[in-house]
């Protein structure tokens, strides 16, 4: 066989592959928010036995046993708290890292392994310490104290990568006009590193209100959405369930579409003296 | 110069707060898991005896070996399912898709649902993988089977159905990243002196991506080995890893034994890193 038509092979062997994985990562989605709609009398798979809005009333309407708004407001105010605790500690620890102080690899490594330590052994370490130390797990104290530490990195990541591109002559040009530095700071690099933190504010928000394996062994009573999901999970799946889910992705793709446009507009505008 | 100087004061004290914040919430959990796995007596705080008792008794059980072994096999299928598609969907969006506007979009609907809720993603392949779930209505629609076939739902099946398509972004990220770094002039200059394809990407590509290859599989192999969640929605009670017997322990209030297991996770997790390196650093040497 030729090689180009071998080649043409392959190409179709590999798109066929590509669009089939595709398919296969999207139709549950797309299954879960269609079924979503499904009538009062629907079960949770197919058929739907009509189309409605009974699932989400459901979800505004709830009783006590099964009602997701309490839990929603808590992971709402939590992820807002982590979001804003990113970014400032992101900001700070990528400025630190600009300076090069010594044991600044061992700093870059200490931020990683917030992210590849496994969630399940973080909280349940943090579980233990809170025992130790006899702090009452809460999910305003401890939840929020070991969720930072899945968020922040995340944001130190954008902020490196952000200042990677960023141009510190515009700094120097302030400085030599008799600036000082945080004047500087403030007046000049924050301005233009502005469009990163808030990115890294948007992530460490999403990463936030979908964090479980940690928030799971430190929230105490009082659960955050995930929780209380998979605590109706585990009595029941219904539709409602569905309900939830199909508004927190869309939730969560509202946050991706406004993160790309940040980026996008910041990589028209930040391309400075090349 | 910048607004931070070199190893100033400042630089130190900006480093500060994120340091010990991780400090207390990531390598001191781990440390006290450490500290808990060894204790004896019965007692929760720190005036505990030093033992080893709690690994001679979690070793001593053969199912609890089996486990171990079981979690290492089925992460092992899933590197290897989700290497070979990883690989395979990366090549194509980076080497064979012309057009910008395709590629990104391609890469798009590739990576979005990784932002969305792993819990509400796993949930999505309920409805899919039931007795009466949506393949099975499918597989009967088309005249495949008469009868639902119950390997789906509560099975190593599901759950490896839906951990494929959780991860194979992991592992084909830095695959993307790798050989979209590679120059065209080299695939350019092999073929120039008459290097068949097979032998272009034997010889060139795939060396230089190796490197991204190795990432991946160990994101994959550490999200795998830890997945307890998947495992307990999909898999209902009925399969259990080494994630899910921590979970078991703490629940049942054997703060000990859950302790025990974090620890031979975190080993084996360690262990499966270091080699890992390795086979980069031998490549890296070797080139």
């Amino acid at each position: 066989m030729h090689w180009r038509t071998r080649s043409r092979l392959m190409t179709a062997l590999l798109g066929t592959l590509t669009v089939g994985f595709l398919l296969y990562q999207w139709l549950p989605v797309f299954t879960l928010g269609l079924l979503s709609f499904s009538g009062p009398t629907g079960g949770t798979t197919f058929p739907m036995n009509g189309v409605s809005l009974h699932w989400y009333r459901e979800l505004i309407e709830a009783s006590i046993m099964n009602d997701f708004k309490p839990p929603f407001g808590r992971s709402v105010l939590l992820a807002a708290a982590c979001s804003v605790v990113t970014c400032v500690l992101a900001v700070a620890s990528a400025q630190a890292m600009r300076g090069r102080f010594r044991g600044h690899n061992l700093f870059f490594y200490l931020l990683l392994l917030g992210i590849m330590a496994p969630g399940l052994l973080v909280g349940f370490g943090v579980a233990i310490m809170g025992r130790l130390l006899g702090i009452e797990p809460a999910w305003n104290t401890t939840a929020f104290f070991v969720q930072v530490s899945w968020t922040l990195p995340f944001g130190f990541l954008v902020m490196l990568a952000i200042f990677n591109r960023f141009d510190s002559r515009l700094e120097e040009a302030a400085l030599t006009l008799g600036a000082n530095r945080i004047t500087t700071f403030r007046r000049i690099t924050l301005p233009i590193v502005l469009p990163g933190v808030i990115g890294a504010a948007l992530f460490g928000f999403t990463l936030s209100y979908d964090e479980f394996p940690r928030t799971m062994f430190t929230s105490g009573a009082d659960m955050t959405l995930p929780l209380a999901v998979m605590a109706q999970l585990d009595r029941e799946l219904t539709p409602e369930l569905y309900a939830i889910g199909t508004a927190t992705t869309l939730l969560s793709l509202v946050a991706i579409l406004a993160c790309t446009l940040i980026l996008v507009s910041l990589r028209r505008t930040a391309r400075p003296g090349s | 110069m910048s607004t931070i100087r070199p190893r100033s004061l400042p630089a130190y004290l900006l480093a500060l707060p994120a340091g010990l914040w991780m400090f207390g919430a990531v390598v001191m959990p781990a440390l006290l898991i450490l500290w808990v796995s060894l204790w004896g007596g019965t007692a929760f705080g720190p005036g505990n005896p030093i033992t080893l008792a709690n690994y001679e008794r979690f070793f001593a059980n053969a199912s609890y070996r089996g486990l171990i072994a079981n979690t290492f096999l089925h992460t092992l299928m899933l590197m290897a399912i989700t290497g070979v598609l990883g690989y395979g969907i990366a090549y194509f969006l980076v080497m064979k898709v012309r057009s910008r506007a395709w590629r990104t979009a391609l890469f798009l609907a590739f990576i979005i649902p990784f932002w969305t809720s792993a819990l509400i993603r796993a949930i999505a392949w309920v409805p899919f993988l039931g007795v009466n779930g949506v393949i099975n209505q499918a597989l009967m629609g088309l005249g495949i089977t008469e009868r639902p076939i119950e390997i789906f739902l509560y099975s190593r099946t599901g759950i490896s159905m839906a951990q494929v398509s959780l991860y194979t972004l992991m592992a084909s990220g830095p695959v993307v990243y790798m050989l979209a770094q590679i120059p065209p002039s080299l695939r350019e200059a092999a073929m120039t002196l008459k290097a068949p394809p097979g032998v272009v990407f034997r010889r060139v590509i795939f060396p230089l991506t190796l490197p991204g290859v190795v990432i991946g599989q160990v994101l994959v192999f550490l999200s795998v080995m830890a997945d307890f969640a998947t495992v307990q929605w999909i898999g209902g009670n009925k399969i259990a890893l080494l994630p899910n017997l921590i979970l078991n322990f703490y629940e049942g209030a054997q703060l000990r034994a859950a302790a025990v297991v974090s620890v031979v996770l975190m080993a084996c997790m360690l262990v499966g890193t270091f080699i890992a390196m390795r086979v980069v650093d031998i490549r890296k040497l070797g080139t």
